[in-house]
C-alpha cells in the first residue's frame, strides 16, 4: 500500500480518486489543485505515488511532471487526462510519467494501475 | 470437410452433434442436417463458448453453436472473411484503452474489418474482436500519431462486461469515413440529446466508477432521497438501469426486543 499525493484542479475528481485509493487500502498524504502546488507538496511529504491531472492551471500536469523528476529522479506519477487527450501519452511518458489513467475511470482498474506503478 | 463435435440448440434445447468446416462452407450433421455457404451468412454474434450465425438474405435461419474455443475460433475467421458484410482491409488495435488504463501491451494489428448486422468484427492472424452495435458508446473521427506521423483514424468506445473499452480503426481516409457514418447511423439510438444538470451528470461518473449508493451521498453531500431523484432521472433518461433494489428497513417491537435480549447474554 502506498503514499498517495492527489493533483487535480477539481474538488470532485479529487474526492472520486480520494475515495478510491482509499478503498485499495492506500493513505491520501495531501491533495493539489494545480502543477505549482503538487511540486510544493510533493517536496513536502515525499509520497510513494502522485496521481497527476494533464489539464490545471498555473502550471500544467506536464510541466509539473518535469519539475518534480528533475528535483527526484526516482518519483512515481501516474498522469490523469480527460478521453480525447490520448495523444498527451507520449509526452507524459517522454517525460518520465510510469503509468497513465483516462477519465472516467473504473475503480478496479486504477488500483490495479496504481498495484502495478507502485511494485515496479 | 473435417468434423468437430460441438452442440447446437434444437428445438429449444442443446444437442450433442458433430460439425464439419470447410473452406467455403460448414456442415451441420443430425438432427439439423444444414450446410451452409459462409457467404449465405449475414450476421455472427458471439456469447461465452457459443456463435450465433445468422443465413440467408432475410436472415430466416439461426443457428447457436457451442464448442471449444478453437473450434469456434476456426469458423468465425471462415466466416468474418466470407460472409455477406462490408468488409474492409484495415489496422486496428483493440483494446487500446480499458476502464480508464492503458492496455501496456495495445498494438497495431494488419487484418480486416467486417459490419455485419448486430456488430463490427476485427480480424487478424491472431484476433477476432467483436463489437456489438448495441455497445457502442462513442465513435470519433480523430488523429493519433502512428510512427512519428499524425494519423486519421476512428475511435469506437464500447463496453465489454460493463467496463468502458476503446479501440482504434486506421485505413485510409475514405475508408475511414465510410466506416465512421456507418457507425454513426447504427448507434444513433444511443446518441445522448439530453441536457443532464452538473450534479445529476456527477452521480453518473460516480456510479461509472463504481461508487455504491452510500459512498455517492457521503461525498456529494447529498440525502438518500435526493440521491433516489437523481437516480430516477437516469432512469427515465434510459441513462441507468435498476442493479438491485435496498431495501431501508426499521425494526419492529419483536426486532428490538432480539437485540436486546442479545446483548444480555452471559458475556456482557
Amino acid at each position: 500500500m502506498g503514499r498517495i499525493l492527489i493533483v487535480d484542479d477539481t474538488m470532485f475528481m479529487r474526492t472520486l480518486l480520494k475515495n478510491i485509493l482509499f478503498s485499495g487500502g492506500h493513505d491520501i498524504v495531501g491533495e493539489a489543485a494545480d502543477g505549482a502546488e503538487a511540486l510544493a507538496k510533493y517536496q513536502e511529504l515525499k509520497p510513494d505515488l502522485v496521481t497527476m491531472d494533464v489539464v490545471m492551471p498555473k502550471m500544467n500536469g506536464i510541466e509539473a511532471l518535469k519539475a518534480i523528476k528533475a528535483a527526484d529522479p526516482a518519483a512515481k506519477v501516474i498522469m490523469c487526462t480527460a478521453v480525447g487527450q490520448e495523444q498527451m501519452v507520449k509526452l507524459a511518458v517522454k517525460s518520465g510519467a510510469r503509468g497513465y489513467i483516462v477519465k472516467p475511470f473504473q475503480a478496479p482498474k486504477v488500483l490495479e494501475e496504481v498495484k502495478n506503478v507502485l511494485s515496479a | 470437410m473435417k468434423s468437430v463435435p460441438v452442440k447446437v440448440e434444437h428445438e429449444g434445447k442443446w444437442v450433442p452433434t458433430t460439425m464439419g468446416i470447410a473452406e467455403d462452407r460448414f456442415r451441420i450433421d443430425a438432427p439439423l442436417n444444414q450446410e451452409i455457404p459462409y457467404r449465405s451468412v449475414v450476421d455472427l454474434e458471439e456469447k461465452k463458448n457459443q456463435v450465433i450465425v445468422t443465413a440467408g438474405a432475410g436472415g430466416e435461419a439461426v443457428y447457436r453453436i457451442a464448442s471449444v474455443e478453437k473450434v469456434l475460433q476456426v469458423l468465425k475467421k471462415f466466416i468474418i472473411t466470407q460472409a455477406s458484410a462490408y468488409r474492409l482491409n484495415a489496422f486496428f488495435m483493440s483494446p487500446a484503452i480499458r476502464g480508464g488504463v492503458l492496455v501496456q501491451n495495445a498494438q497495431w494489428e494488419k487484418g480486416a474489418i467486417a459490419v455485419m448486422k448486430t456488430g463490427i468484427w476485427f480480424v487478424s492472424q491472431e484476433k477476432q474482436v467483436c463489437i456489438p452495435l448495441d455497445e457502442v458508446t462513442g465513435i470519433e473521427l480523430t488523429s493519433r500519431e502512428i510512427q512519428e506521423k499524425n494519423l486519421d483514424v476512428v475511435k469506437i468506445d464500447h463496453l465489454i462486461e460493463n467496463e468502458l473499452v476503446t479501440s482504434f480503426v486506421l485505413c485510409p481516409l475514405t475508408t475511414l469515413q465510410v466506416l465512421y457514418n456507418f457507425l454513426k447511423e447504427a448507434t444513433h439510438d444511443t446518441e445522448v440529446r439530453e441536457e443532464i444538470d452538473p450534479l445529476a451528470g456527477q452521480v453518473a461518473m460516480l456510479v461509472y466508477s463504481g461508487m455504491d449508493s452510500s459512498a455517492i451521498e457521503n461525498m456529494l453531500k447529498l440525502s438518500h432521497k435526493d440521491l433516489d431523484a437523481i437516480y430516477e432521472k437516469l432512469l427515465g433518461l434510459g441513462l441507468a438501469e435498476v442493479l438491485y433494489v435496498r431495501k431501508e428497513v426499521q425494526l419492529t417491537p419483536k426486532g428490538v426486543r432480539y437485540i436486546s435480549e442479545s446483548v444480555k447474554s452471559p458475556m456482557n
